[in-house]
């Protein structure tokens, strides 16, 4: 069979069979990025391969839980690994040790095993959301950062910044709003 | 799907006082895991399961969560950790079978279940497999307490088994122990057997002893003859007493009398005379020259003898007999009342 050529769903139904080539294949195709982002939020690699490794076995273990119906299978498997990820920072957070200070710091994280090809679409995407998020308010690019990257709760977010509740509530929902307009043309070509 | 009282002509303009419906006040917070509480997410999921605009919204904010996931610096994990995942998904033989359901993302599996419509007849399914579950286990404790009743009837048979070991271990200890005691009363009774014929012989060696008792008396009254014969040149022996009254060997006794051949002084020589009685002692009487005249009263030593010097009233040969009596002290009758223990001739 030529996994490389089959859906992600085709590759859920496989992974459904108990094929673990299904499973190799979906990994390579996500499984740095599942990786990236929890190593973007913990600034972790063993941590981060342990959260890639839990997500991937969850997937394998629940994927028959996956539909269609609310979006596509990388918003449900990244939903999974930004889930993953901020239940160890936040169990981190709780243990005090760990914590990550500075968003910067992220990007000492080495990159020599991705391939030319893969670093340069991914700095591409890079790209795009950085210039995206750095054109959004500082208020409202504040409230992804501390939330979806610093794993903060937004009633936690309030009390950092001194804002109402309410306040960061708009302010989560406007971000995102903005977020998508700026990225619009790729997640329509996506779509 | 936008809400329409939303804003976002103006990037820059942050938009943070416009109301907001209450549909969506918690959706980014759930697209962005920054929800605080379980029921938040729940009370999100129902609204994006049952309201078709909140769940509009729902996919387009999870779409720009999606890019943010995606949009991360590039780094790679260690080339170890895929055949981890898959020596995991190899030990793991658990996978399920592939049917659409709901997104999962923080909200318990149940609670998810029990809002899909697979969830009654699942949960009926699960009541079937707990009363079978239940029914099994009651089972299986019955076959366990069975088994333990079994075990324990076994232990007691054991037991009981080991009882009567040990009762007949001790009866037949008993039984020894009975033949034991009966051979040593057999013992016992032969032994008694020996002792009265040791009784017996010392009753014949009494016999003998008394045999040779006369025997040594026989020699004493030797001595007293021999003395007798030494005491010649000194005195007269006048009398020999000889216990011829005597009824009983033990009661006889034997002395002589001796008078001096210068002066009227005699000498009283006696033995194996018995202890008088209480109150009484010995006297010596003249008789045959008118009326008996006792002459004195003496003890004896503790072997029955004594020697005693005393004045004659008349000379000896004017007397027929010579006796002594047993008579109470200081208390001297006019003939001989008591027991009489030397009777004999003056010669």
């Amino acid at each position: 069979m030529n996994y490389q050529g089959l859906t992600d769903l085709e590759l859920l139904a496989q992974i459904g069979e108990k094929d673990r080539e299904a499973l190799a294949s979906l990994y390579d195709r996500y499984g740095r990025r599942v990786f990236a982002l929890a190593a973007r939020i913990l600034n972790d690699p063993v941590g981060s391969e342990e959260v890639t490794q839990d997500v991937f076995m969850s997937v394998w273990r629940r994927g028959a839980s996956y539909t269609s119906k609310k979006g596509k299978f990388t918003t449900w498997l990244f939903s999974i690994a930004h889930n993953r990820t901020i239940d160890e920072l936040r169990k981190r957070r709780r243990d005090r040790s760990r914590e990550n200070d500075d968003i910067e710091d992220h990007y000492d994280l080495k990159s020599s095993d991705i391939s030319p090809a893969d670093a340069a679409v991914a700095q591409s995407e890079y790209a795009k959301v950085k210039a995206a998020m750095d054109n959004l308010p500082e208020e409202q690019k504040s409230v992804v950062e501390l939330s979806y990257f610093k794993g903060l709760a937004q009633t936690e977010i309030a009390t950092k910044t001194g804002q109402p509740l309410g306040t960061v509530k708009t302010r989560m929902r406007l971000a995102l709003k903005k977020l998508r307009v700026a990225l619009s043309a790729e997640m329509g070509a996506e779509v | 799907m936008t809400d329409s009282r939303d804003t976002t002509e103006n990037p820059k303009n942050n938009g943070d006082n416009v109301d907001m419906d209450p549909r969506y006040e918690n959706l980014a917070a759930y697209v962005l895991d920054a929800l605080d509480q379980d029921d938040e997410r729940e009370s999100v999921e129902i609204l994006i399961e049952n309201d078709p605009e909140v769940a509009a919204e729902y996919r387009e904010l999870a779409e720009v969560a999606d890019h943010l996931a995606i949009g991360v610096p590039p780094v790679a994990p260690s080339v170890q950790l895929k055949s981890r995942i898959m020596e995991l998904a190899s030990r793991d033989s658990a996978p399920t079978q592939f049917t659409p359901q709901p997104v999962a993302r923080t909200v318990p599996w149940w609670k998810r279940a029990f809002r899909s419509g697979v969830a009654t007849s699942a949960v009926a399914a699960v009541l079937v497999l707990v009363v079978a579950g239940v029914l099994t286990a009651q089972n299986s404790q019955l076959s366990n307490e069975v088994s333990i009743l079994r075990s324990e009837l076994t232990s007691e048979s054991t037991a009981v088994a080991i009882i009567k070991s040990e009762l007949s271990t001790t009866l037949n200890d008993s039984e020894t122990k009975v033949a034991s005691m009966k051979t040593e009363m057999d013992q016992m009774e032969d032994e008694f057997g020996a002792t009265t014929k040791m009784v017996v012989h010392q009753e014949e060696m009494m016999s003998e002893l008394a045999t040779a008792n006369m025997a040594l008396r026989q020699t004493l009254r030797d001595q007293s003859w021999l003395t007798y014969v030494t005491m010649r040149e000194d005195y007269q022996l006048t009398s020999w007493l000889a216990n011829s009254e005597a009824s009983t060997p033990e009661t006889s006794a034997s002395g002589l009398i001796a008078v001096s051949v210068v002066d009227p002084t005699a000498v009283l020589q006696v033995q194996g005379l018995e202890q008088p009685q209480p109150g009484f002692v010995y006297t010596l009487w003249l008789m045959g020259n008118g009326a008996p005249r006792p002459v004195f009263q003496f003890e004896v030593s503790e072997i029955g003898s004594a020697n005693v010097a005393f004045q004659l009233p008349a000379p000896l040969f004017e007397y027929t007999s010579v006796i002594i009596t047993q008579e109470r002290l200081n208390a001297i009758g006019r003939n001989p009342s008591g027991t009489m223990v030397i009777s004999a001739e003056t010669n």
